[in-house]
């Protein structure tokens, strides 16, 4: 697997440790390049024909797939293993992260403080959390990616565990592909941005539902005279992510806020980014989110929203909606069939500014060292 | 080991998800079984890795005997460590079948 940078705020594995997290990994890319594409052929070869040759039609959509499909052991049997292997990555980070609990927050706290000392000298990060601020149901509901506790529970004063957990299982998960700080994200956002707008140089930026920050970092060293923030619903990753980005001596302000209703001003923004963060709403945030967006923007200020591409055919769709009965993405599934140009009006975007896009970065050599170039589905808008 | 051993915790963390727990056979006995088999084949490969190391630090540090190796391994067996790793072997392996019956408690469905 590709280097993983290392930080103050990561913890060091053990021996077993490491060896639990290196088989994971590797079990993971033999599942998605040997044992998936399998699937893809007996839908191919055995499912599809059969299902033509009963009823003259190839199945309507995925979810006839999905009738069909779950049905068959090879499929059956990809899926079990797919799904325990996603409950071992997060085992196989959470034990190195609780074993080092203590000494992990201590050096958050550590680089809190030292960031709030040197505020007067040097522009450094901060923090502000919302003891008070309610987290919406698509977090509490299940825990997402079956990291238990989510993104959002705090088990003791302080915690950073899942933000910690949170870092090196999305290394683990999309195998060092993110990159050695987990930036592709971010890079590739950012590559869309100029290629689009080459003399685009915003002064504010908000990342919305930036959890451990990796692509917030992204933009604050890709505009070093911007001030950035992060907002999430998530304090424990919050906290790691004001103390990861201070280790990285990168001023980010975080602050724990639901992109649906925040409390910073109107127009006070000219970027606004997501990563990833869309599909892990639900069909009425989904709208107010956009809304949000469109009211903190500045006039001439731009929202790019980074997402998955959810397959065309009827069988791509419904394999990437494992994650959505398998892996506690409850809403994937309808982003599969939703319409991001549709819901940026109900924004309030006018429909001649918004943008749905397939996008793939060229990558440079260091890219090119931990991934290759995939699609990835942009919503701009511009107000 | 489960989190709420680690760390000095004000309230436990959970064993599994939140969340609905897919049943991919239709016995779910199978899907206990085939995470089992992933947990085990994880512990294999752990410990692969740490035979490869041992050997490696035998080869680089000098020779071990056939007897020495013989006696160690005795003297191992009753190792207080030993019995506290075997332990947590039995607690890794057997943890797909705690999560199944925990998650079932917590939904209110019967155990059967």
């Amino acid at each position: 697997m590709p280097a993983f940078n290392t930080h103050a705020m990561q913890p060091t594995a053990s021996h077993d440790e490491q060896a639990r997290q290196d088989f994971v990994g590797a079990l993971r890319g033999h599942l998605s390049g040997r044992i998936m594409p399998g699937a893809y052929r007996v839908y191919g070869s055995k499912v599809e024909p059969a299902f033509k040759a009963r009823h003259g039609r190839p199945p309507a959509d995925h979810d006839e797939v999905r009738q069909l499909m779950t049905q068959e052991p090879f499929y059956q049997f990809w899926s079990a293993m797919q799904r325990r292997s996603q409950e071992l990555l997060w085992e196989s980070v959470i034990d190195p992260t609780e074993r080092q609990l203590p000494e992990l927050i201590a050096r958050a706290k550590q680089l809190g403080d030292k960031a709030k000392k040197s505020a007067r000298k040097t522009r450094r990060g901060t923090l502000l959390l919302d003891p008070k601020l309610e987290v919406p149901r698509y977090h509490t509901a299940a825990d997402i990616h079956l990291q238990p506790g989510g993104y959002h529970t705090d088990f003791t004063t302080d915690d950073v565990a899942a933000g910690v957990i949170y870092d090196k299982g999305i290394n683990l998960y999309m195998g060092g592909a993110l990159g050695p700080e987990n930036n592709l994200m971010g890079d590739t956002l950012l590559a869309y941005l100029r290629e689009k707008h080459p003399d685009f140089k915003p002064r504010h930026i908000l990342d919305m539902g930036c959890a451990i920050g990796n692509s917030t970092v992204v933009w604050a060293r890709a505009f070093p005279k911007a001030r950035v923030h992060g907002i999430d619903v998530g304090a424990p990753v919050l906290r790691y992510a004001h103390a990861r980005a201070e280790a990285l001596g990168v001023p980010v302000d975080f602050s724990q806020q639901n992109a649906e209703h925040t409390d910073f001003a109107d127009g006070s923004f000219d970027l606004i980014v997501s990563h990833i963060m869309l599909h892990e709403t639900s069909k009425s945030a989904l709208p107010r989110i956009l809304g949000e967006c469109r009211r903190l923007l500045s006039p001439g200020g731009q929202m790019l929203h980074l997402e998955i591409p959810r397959g065309k055919t009827a069988i791509e769709k419904f394999m990437h909606n494992w994650e959505s009965y398998n892996n506690n993405e409850t809403f994937c599934r309808y982003m599969t069939v939703i319409d991001l140009h549709a819901e940026a009006l109900k924004g309030g975007f006018p429909s001649e500014s918004v943008t749905v896009d397939e996008f793939a970065p060229k990558l440079d050599v260091a890219q090119m060292n931990y991934t290759e170039s995939f699609f990835w589905k942009i919503l701009a808008a511009r107000r | 080991m489960d989190r709420a051993h680690r760390g000095r915790r004000v309230t436990e963390p959970p064993l599994f998800p939140k969340g609905q727990r897919p049943q991919v056979f239709d016995d779910p006995a199978v899907d206990q079984l085939y995470a089992a088999y992933v947990a085990l084949a994880t512990e294999l490969a752990v410990a692969f890795d740490r035979i490869d190391t041992l050997e490696r630090a035998v080869i680089e540090g000098g020779e071990l005997s056939r007897e020495r190796l013989e006696q160690l391994s005795l003297d191992a067996l009753q190792d207080p460590a030993r019995v506290a790793q075997r332990t947590q072997l039995a607690e890794r392996l057997l943890r797909p079948f705690r999560m199944f019956r925990e998650a079932r408690i917590a939904e209110g469905k019967p155990l059967a």
